[in-house]
């Protein structure tokens, strides 16, 4: 059984527009949505604003029902069996909001485990380890409303550790964080998965979502249009790969010449100062490289540097091209 | 000078349909209801039979007239003073002092559709007053009674303009309308004879807005004539220019500090 | 039942009232709902009845110590929940395993004490103000009554706020059912003084029956069987609005999470 079954999720929003005469207007936040997570894994849910993945998130959160669907986590329904799922999940949405201000940190973590059933003893040890592993130990007795933005986030993941869920939803965890503070929460996720949690991370950064990330569910207008591991997901877009060769003055011929290669889907030629610069593209991708440069058969040639496809341009085709 | 005129005449319109939208926007039908017809019906008639359990029956008619005229306080306080510190919440004082509008009537505008709202309520007030609790309206001189009723709510208005040009420079908006508005009914003879309390009591209710049209409102009611009540409605209204004086001054105090400190986004 | 998990739910109230009694005495809306208005009703109230005569001060006290009550049950505990979903909270605390009732309970048993406290404070107030003696005829009658008050008050709590959830447009009448129930309930005047037909409109409201006993045991006039009717219907509220408010809170929350209404948009 996997930790996470998703099937046919849908989820659609009316809204009322107008003052005097009420409209009822639907939104399709999430289409038709079907994947499964394994137990430990670490997934990702990738997508631009909008598509449906805090949607997504919070209906496997018990916080919103369904409008067509099921989904089961740990074996139990997200609506039928809500309060079991509760006490086993634990998710941030970050963010200001979501704690209670006027309280300290310590004070917040305390409410909330009580809220989550964690006996007082055990909470007096979890709460010090876990502000320590998001690095606000020694800040812990400050009211939350003078923390920083990135330091509210760290406390979410905090508050979301106290029960020791089996299950984590993190949703945009690194939003709004300063570079520094983002890498710090992705080793702490790291250190998540390494503890056999079964994680879904939602994110709009594609680095991130290619560094974390076992396999990626991409997501658009509430349907997913990819899943796969990065690596399969950047081969899709291989032929996006750029070797750029600088060259100083090249004839039109040699240009043909290298546009002919059967490996080779187009050339263009950028002028900087004396120098021009070739920009192959290939399907062959950055091992095209020592063929390519025995094609110039013995013009001076200077830099020679090849762009691999990134997840971002997987993303960008995937996600441009549903569109 | 007719352009000024004329100017000046569009600011004030504009202060005051802005007021009307603000006001009727976030009102439904249902809500406007309750606010004008049934609240008002329910706190006068928990005092008519509160003073009627302490003063007897036949005093009846004393509460219902205290209470009616009192409805004023309600658009005059509330209403007004959220349409001038209205514009502190929605962040759009910047814009209105960047502008060169005559500030005076930028300021008055604002209160003028509240000043509307009041007296229907009184009106209203007194409607039920009649229909319910057996209020006596034939000695009662109707332009009198009218006039009255337009002089009360302007003064009690022009309160209502200070506490909203105060509520600009401190936080507490709500708790300070709310206070005032009891404090008026405690001390505005809505509810007591004022002749009955000690003198330095006295003294601090001739210096609210309300108590001078209470007292004329119940002598009308008695039958007194316009020419009986002139003196009261005069220093009624009087109270009100000073009110709405003390409050422009404010107001434009608030701006010069505000532009001097640049703290005039500071909320 | 499983005792830890009973244990674990006692310790969200005590740790929910905790917090919102902090929270509570720096807001000067709750401060001014819970401390200053039912004061000034009281002088206001003391002014009034001067005429009347006899011993009215304890009268006034309770009376406007009971508004009080039911002031800050409409404004304050009745806004527990939308003042969650407003502070972006409301999601935290429906998605945890403990139900939200027992958040609200503890909400709501802030606000009574404090609402208790508020009424020592306007008899000491008034008894200097005035200079009266504040005498009370059957003390014990009394404080037992005031303790079952505040209990049933408690768990009305939990029923006003799930209404007002499920139904907005009922909120917008929060302030026209403030001065009506101040009115029905007979809180400064017996409702003898109102239209025969508007009593069973009183009977059927627990702030009727706690004042009916309060004022009694004031002046010697709890007699045993008023004692049992209306410590009967107190509690018999009470048992209902508990009863009630379990299915009107998963009402309430199904219904939040079908329209998606736990969090503002």
């Amino acid at each position: 059984m996997d930790a996470i079954e998703i099937k046919n999720l849908r989820r659609v929003y009316a809204t009322n527009t107008g003052t005097f005469r009420r409209k009822m207007k639907e939104v399709v936040a999430v289409e038709d949505v079907s994947f499964a997570i394994k137990n430990g894994e670490l997934f990702g849910l990738l997508g631009p604003n909008g598509a449906g993945k805090t949607t997504t998130v919070k209906m496997l959160t018990t916080l919103l029902i369904p409008t067509a669907g099921s989904a089961t986590i740990l074996g139990s329904d997200i609506v039928k069996d809500a309060n079991d799922i509760r006490s086993k999940i634990g998710f941030i949405f970050g963010g200001e909001r979501g704690l209670y201000w006027r309280l300290s940190a310590i004070n917040n973590l305390r409410y909330f485990a009580s809220l989550y059933h964690v006996e007082p003893r055990e909470a007096d040890k979890r709460i010090p380890y876990l502000l320590d592993m998001v690095g606000l130990g020694d800040r812990g007795d400050e009211k939350v409303e003078g923390y920083s933005r990135g330091m509210k986030q760290r406390l979410h993941i905090a508050r979301a550790l106290l029960h020791n869920p089996e299950v984590l939803f993190l949703d945009e965890p690194t939003i709004g964080l300063d570079p520094v503070g983002a890498r710090e929460l992705r080793a702490v996720v790291r250190d998540l998965q390494s503890e056999k949690k079964t994680i879904l991370l939602t994110t709009h950064y594609m680095f991130e979502a290619d560094a974390l990330c076992e396999r990626i569910a991409v997501i658009n207008h509430g349907k997913i249009i990819a899943l796969d591991t990065p690596e399969a997901l950047k081969k899709h877009v291989i032929d996006l790969s750029v070797i750029e060769i600088e060259v100083y003055g090249v004839s039109d011929d040699l240009i043909n010449k290298i546009k002919n290669l059967s490996y080779v889907d187009n050339v263009s030629t950028q002028n900087r100062e004396q120098r021009q610069i070739l920009m192959v593209q290939t399907r062959r991708g950055p091992e095209a490289v020592p063929d390519l440069v025995s094609a110039f058969n013995g013009v001076r040639i200077g830099k020679v540097s090849a762009r691999e496809p990134t997840l971002e341009d997987a993303y960008v085709r995937l996600v441009g091209g549903a569109a | 000078m007719i352009k000024k005129f004329t100017f000046n005449m569009r600011l004030f319109w504009q202060g005051a349909s802005l007021s009307y939208v603000a006001l009727f926007r976030w009102l439904t039908p249902i809500t406007y209801m309750a606010s004008k017809i049934v609240s008002p019906l329910a706190q006068m008639i928990f005092f008519v039979v509160l003073g009627m359990y302490a003063t007897g029956k036949d005093s009846a008619p004393f509460y219902v007239i205290g209470n009616a005229m009192q409805i004023t306080a309600v658009s005059g306080i509330y209403g007004v003073t959220m349409s001038i510190g209205g514009d502190r919440w929605t962040g759009t004082l910047p814009y209105l002092f960047g502008t060169p509008a005559n500030r005076f009537f930028m300021f008055t505008g604002r209160a003028l559709v509240h000043i509307l709202d009041g007296m229907i309520g009184v009106f209203i007030g007194f409607f039920w007053g009649v229909a319910l609790l057996g209020l006596d309206l034939n000695s009662a001189n109707p332009l009198a009674l009218l006039i009255t009723v337009l002089v009360t709510t302007l003064s009690t208005s022009g309160l209502g303009l200070l506490l909203g040009s105060l509520s600009l420079v401190s936080l507490n908006v709500m708790f300070v309308n709310n206070t005032v508005y009891f404090l008026l009914l405690l001390f505005s003879g809505a509810n007591v004879d004022l002749t009955k309390l000690p003198l330095w009591i006295q003294s601090f209710s001739n210096m609210l807005p309300l108590t001078r049209g209470i007292a004329s409102a119940r002598m009308i009611v008695n039958g007194a004539s316009l020419g009986d009540v002139a003196p009261l409605l005069f220093q009624e209204f009087i109270m009100g220019m000073i009110y709405i004086s003390l409050g422009y001054f404010l107001f434009r105090w608030f701006e010069m500090q505000a532009k001097r400190k640049g703290t005039l986004e500071a909320i | 039942m499983n005792w830890k998990i009973i244990k674990s739910h006692l310790r969200v109230v005590f740790l929910t009232f905790e917090m919102t009694f902090r929270q509570n005495m720096v807001d000067s809306f709750i401060l001014f709902t819970i401390v200053v208005q039912p004061l000034l009703i009281a002088i206001l109230a003391m002014w009034m009845l001067r005429e009347r005569g006899g011993d009215y001060a304890i009268f006034v006290i309770v009376g406007s110590g009971m508004s009080g009550l039911w002031s800050s049950l409409l404004f304050v505990s009745g806004n527990s929940i939308t003042s969650e979903r407003w502070n972006g909270n409301l999601e935290g605390l429906v998605a945890s395993p403990t139900p939200i009732q027992f958040a609200v309970f503890g909400k709501a048993m802030a606000n009574v004490t404090q609402s208790l406290l508020s009424m020592i404070a306007s008899y000491s107030v008034v008894a200097v103000l005035f200079d009266v003696q504040l005498r009370m005829e059957q003390p014990l009658v009394f404080f037992s009554s005031l303790v079952l008050t505040m209990l049933t008050f408690m768990t009305f709590g939990l029923i006003i706020s799930s209404v007002f959830v499920i139904n907005p447009d009922v909120q917008r009448w929060q302030n026209g059912l403030e001065f009506p129930i101040f009115i029905l309930a007979g809180f400064l005047f017996p409702i003898s003084l109102l239209p025969g037909w508007t009593n069973p409109l009183s009977y059927i409201l627990a702030p009727y029956w706690a004042t009916r006993v309060l004022h009694a045991a004031t002046v010697g006039l709890a007699t045993s069987s008023e004692i049992i009717l209306t410590w009967s219907m107190m509690i018999l509220f009470g048992i209902l609005y508990i009863a009630l408010s379990g299915r009107m809170f998963k009402k309430m929350l199904y219904r939040a999470r079908v329209e998606a209404t736990l969090n503002m948009q």
